[in-house]
């Protein structure tokens, strides 16, 4: 409401109202209902550990340096841009409300200063989110996607960022010392000689992998609230029957509010299974994705030699600046972790009971690439377990996720017996785990509190998503609020809440991490709702609201009576008036074209829209004018596909004037870039290159440039003028493939899923003349994954269409890389 | 008119007309010189093109129109370069599209004399140039396909390609998968995690 030059006074204009009333939460009425009663508020603090501190602050210098160079740009105002700013998601809008004027003539750098802020702000917003291993993910995902674009990857501090992501998960360690704890489990490591040994300082120095893992804080302290909880009630329980006081009020609901539902979903794993197993389940399946891409890896190295290797280590690495050509040894260092990561995914996957057949092809290959000292210690601690090996490794992974969670085994009897000797030595091994790694004390002490809390949790517990938007609080009516994620408007609805239910006796959990940029917003977040409130009362002091505004209603409603009259007299005026009056201009549209809002213009602007599938074309403006609309995206987008050739070639074919449109947004800058960037020779890649060449290789094509979407409406009536109405069913026949003969004349926009069908039409084998069919022949694309290769190739019409798609569907993903 | 030894050449013929038209200075990367030619630009033996400034044409609104007329039917390719250089465009600019529209020219617009000068040598650099680098030989490994393919759900972008592809696999896992599996990778929310399933999982005709 604030944001804008007198937005409340046009917002009221507009709605014709005149009263604006505030009620901000320092008025004295507003303060003193909702604090009647106040509710019970703990505040806490968790500190957060080193590593965090550390992305923290390095996140933060990152984005100091872009606001920095954004700075130098000289192209924005650099009042708003500060760090806290930063913070907030409309950070990008007040951004993109200076920039998008000129968007199109922004230099790249600028560009991606722009969306890096962006990436680094989400990288914030996640670190208190999501735990050690899937924050690594991200960061993993985010560096395969960027690296080759963005700048703030390659800065200093960011490199910083990425190590103590890892050090948070795993560390990686080089010294002889602690190998023996590295070889009791498996899982945690596997010492290997890696082949390029020879290369490193210390040859004979065996390289393992140490599982850190290390638990959100937030965590332990909500596990230890609800064990608190638990208590209090047990106590009142207790007393209340003596008293014989309202046990409804104990049994009242715990409801936990985080931000979405994967860390819903991840902390209710975390309360019944205990955090041990949910981080165990979430580095696995970290592993398993990277053992994949190594499956891939090592195929390619098959086929390819080495060429390519140094450069995919380095990335994954973290390393991008300097790979193994500037620095032989840090490479390889990297590629010895890399092949321990692998040792431990390879662990991991040959105890995970389904892919313990022998004959899986990434298992195969990671074989390959295990030495023969590993496979050999492989083997060892098989054969110690047991004779068969698939069964023990089975058993060995149900002790392992079951670890300490009292979930009943759902193996039989027999095995059941052996499960819980094995269970037994992995905890003790365990201990020593982590009594070795850094966070040792305070593991073991969660360990401690775990168990009880796991066991003795009858409390019924509900997960709540802030971003599902769900009036939760009057449904479920808690009595324990535990805020995970602060977040300002839900404060304000258990505000309410609580003042609308004054019988209930309310406790609100605050869950912060200390100093962490949580606070800060949060913080940040009250200041601003308090300056919004302050700067609105100072604008509704000088607001200036025309006195007349229930006669401009009227108004309106007598202008709308003139322009009629008018129009009639003109018509009445003209000779042929009555003819034109009687025959509405018409114009064809193509149903995929109601994604867009030029439909809606051009039927507010008077013309009778008649959607249909259109072969050729978007729209259909006579028997001759067949018009091809892009947008400045679409523009870039179709020429580097090759999709817009492909549509003039038809357009060519069967209309005589084939127009295209190339349509520029209200609001952005009306070119295609600036003089300064056009660069001093002829070059393929620039726009203009490329629609010279259009233009050249079909002359007849005329193209349309409009301003905005008003504009085009203009030009298409003034280009509809003297020609005659488009044929409907003749504009559906067009281009249509003539065996199937079908007019598809009642087809309407919102019959279609779209987004389906223009991901259908973007799959590999799929074209323009089967893709129908292929709707037709199955209902979703989740059924279309599931078709075997014989039924796809009766849809398409062909077997190497067929085979092409389906191949692409089941295309291992090349893994991070 | 010369016309053989004209259309043989490799340098652009200019009009005396076009004298004093700052334009000229940035044609760099191809040769030209005056020549009796009726057009203003002359870009090969089909190809010939009329300069006009939107600035110009507001104060001469007919001059296009007669213009194009001396052309006759010449050239195969007939290009009206317009230069933008007033502020309100859509009114002028309607009336030079129409003109180009039902006189069988191609309109291109340009923002600079720059940009003109740039239009002019592209034309004439390209006069025998295929068009394969617009026919779009799309990149054809595995990634940029199923980048393609995935970012045309709205919102979803290379990152999330990368975090759905290292989840699950494959496209056809990816297609399959639940809501909660989607929601439980990182980096994608709530919004996006019902775009996917709703593309893969709504049908192709909502209503039968």
């Amino acid at each position: 409401m604030v944001s804008g030059f007198a937005k409340a006074e046009r917002i009221m204009k507009c709605l014709f109202v005149r009263k604006l009333h505030l009620w901000p939460r320092f008025q004295v009425y507003v303060s003193q209902e909702l604090e009647r009663n106040p509710p019970e508020v703990v505040d806490i603090k968790v500190p957060m550990n080193s590593a965090m501190k550390g992305i923290q602050k390095a996140i933060i210098e990152v984005m100091d340096a872009c606001l920095k160079e954004m700075r130098k740009t000289n192209k924005v105002d650099v009042e708003d841009l500060t760090v806290e700013n930063g913070l907030f998601k409309s950070f990008d809008e007040i951004i993109r409300r200076q920039l998008d004027p000129i968007w199109h003539n922004l230099g790249k750098k600028t560009k991606q200063l722009v969306s890096d802020l962006k990436t680094l702000r989400k990288l914030l917003d996640y670190l208190v989110r999501y735990d050690a291993v899937t924050y690594l993910k991200y960061l993993d995902s985010l560096r395969v996607s960027e690296s080759f674009r963005s700048v703030w990857i390659f800065a200093e501090s960011s490199y910083k960022i990425f190590e103590y992501a890892k050090k948070r998960v795993y560390h990686f360690a080089k010294s002889e010392a602690s190998i023996s704890s590295g070889q009791n489990e498996s899982m945690i490591g596997k010492k290997r000689k890696s082949k390029e040994s020879s290369n490193v300082k210390e040859a004979s120095g065996g390289v393992f992998l140490q599982e850190i893992l290390e638990e959100p804080p937030k965590w332990k302290v909500l596990r230890d609230i609800l064990v608190e909880i638990e208590e209090d009630r047990k106590k009142q329980a207790s007393s209340s029957e003596f008293a014989g006081a309202n046990e409804d009020e104990a049994g009242g609901i715990v409801l936990v509010a985080c931000k979405d539902e994967h860390s819903c979903m991840q902390l209710e794993d975390c309360i019944t299974n205990g955090p041990k197993k949910v981080m165990r389940g979430e580095w696995e399946k970290y592993l398993l994705s990277k053992v994949e891409l190594k499956g891939q890896q090592g195929r390619h190295k098959g086929s390819k030699k080495k060429a390519k290797e140094p450069k995919g280590f380095g990335i994954l690495d973290g390393v991008v600046p300097r790979t193994g050509k500037e620095d032989g040894e840090a490479s390889s260092i990297n590629k010895q972790e890399n092949d321990a990561l692998l040792a431990a995914a390879s662990a991991v996957r040959s105890l995970s009971n389904k892919e313990a057949v022998v004959e899986d092809p990434c298992r195969h290959v990671v074989d390959n690439e295990l030495n023969a000292e590993g496979r050999k210690r492989g083997k060892s601690k098989k054969s110690l377990q047991g004779k068969n090996s698939d069964k023990q490794s089975k058993t060995l992974c149900n002790s392992k996720t079951s670890d300490k969670s009292q979930v009943t085994n759902p193996g039989n009897e027999g095995e059941r017996i052996d499960d819980s000797t094995i269970a037994e030595d992995v905890v003790d091994e365990g201990d020593q785990r982590t009594l070795l790694s850094g966070t040792g004390v305070l593991r073991r002490h969660t360990e401690d509190v775990c168990p009880d809390a796991t066991t003795n949790l009858t409390l019924p517990v509900h997960f709540h998503a802030l971003e599902s938007d769900l009036c939760i609080l009057d449904i479920l009516k808690p009595s324990v609020i535990i805020v995970y994620h602060p977040d300002i408007t839900f404060v304000q609805e258990v505000e309410i809440y609580n003042s609308e239910n004054p019988l209930k006796k309310l406790k609100v959990y605050f869950l912060f991490y200390e100093d962490s940029t949580e606070v800060q917003k949060f913080e940040a977040s009250i200041r601003r709702e308090n300056g919004a409130f302050e700067s609105l009362i100072r604008q509704k002091s000088m607001m200036m609201i025309p006195v007349n505004l229930d006669d401009h209603l009227l108004g309106v409603n007598s202008s709308i009576d003139l322009q009629s009259s008018v129009a009639q007299n003109t018509i009445t005026r003209k000779a042929g008036g009555r003819k034109e009056a009687e025959k509405e201009m018409q114009v064809i549209v193509d149903m995929r074209e109601f994604m867009s809002s030029l439909p809606n213009v051009l039927h507010q602007k008077g013309l009778r829209i008649i959607p249909v599938t259109l072969e050729v074309g978007d729209y259909i403006l006579s028997p001759s004018i067949c018009v091809e609309r892009k947008s400045i995206q679409d523009l870039f987008g179709s020429f580097t596909s090759g999709r817009l050739y492909h549509q003039v070639e038809t357009m060519v074919r069967y209309y005589r004037i084939p127009v295209l449109l190339i349509e520029f947004s209200q609001d952005k800058s009306f070119s295609f870039q600036s003089a300064s960037d056009l660069g001093d020779d002829v070059t393929p890649n620039s726009i203009i290159s490329k629609l010279t060449l259009l233009v050249m290789h079909f002359p007849r094509l005329r193209i349309v440039w409009s301003r905005s979407l008003h504009a085009t409406a203009e030009i298409f009536t003034s280009l509809k003028a003297n020609q005659d109405e488009p044929d409907e069913a003749k504009a559906t026949r067009v281009g249509v493939p003539s065996e199937d003969g079908i007019v598809e004349n009642d087809v309407r926009a919102e019959n279609y899923n779209t987004s389906a069908v223009e991901f259908l039409r973007r799959l590999p084998g799929v074209t323009d003349s089967n893709y129908r069919t292929i709707m037709d022949g199955c209902n979703s694309l989740a059924d279309l994954a599931l078709l075997p290769v014989e039924k796809l190739a009766d849809m398409m019409g062909g077997q190497k269409a067929a085979r092409t798609l389906r191949e692409f569907l089941d295309a291992k993903y090349p893994t991070m890389l | 008119i010369s016309t053989n030894s004209v259309q043989k050449s490799n340098a652009i013929f200019v009009s005396h007309r076009q004298k004093g038209n700052p334009l000229l200075k940035h044609i760099r990367n191809v040769k030209w010189n005056f020549a009796e030619v009726i057009p203003d630009y002359v870009l090969g033996q089909n190809t010939c093109a009329l300069y006009l400034s939107l600035r110009y044409h507001l104060l001469h609104p007919d001059y296009l129109y007669y213009r194009i007329r001396e052309l006759q039917k010449n050239f195969r390719l007939r290009v009206v370069l317009c230069h933008v250089d007033v502020e309100d465009v859509v009114k002028p600019l309607l009336e030079v599209t129409r003109t180009c529209l039902l006189h069988d020219c191609t309109l291109l617009c340009a923002w600079s004399l720059e940009e003109c000068g740039r239009y002019l040598e592209t034309i004439k650099v390209y006069e025998n140039k295929p068009a394969d680098i617009i026919q779009g030989h799309m990149d054809s490994d595995y990634l940029s396909r199923l980048n393609h393919a995935l970012t045309a759900v709205r919102r979803v972008n290379k990152t999330d390609v990368v975090t759905l592809g290292s989840t699950f696999g494959s496209l056809s896992h990816i297609m399959d998968a639940s809501v909660e599996d989607l929601a439980r990778c990182p980096g994608i929310g709530e919004h996006k995690v019902k775009r996917l399933y709703d593309t893969f999982h709504e049908p192709f005709k909502r209503v039968v």
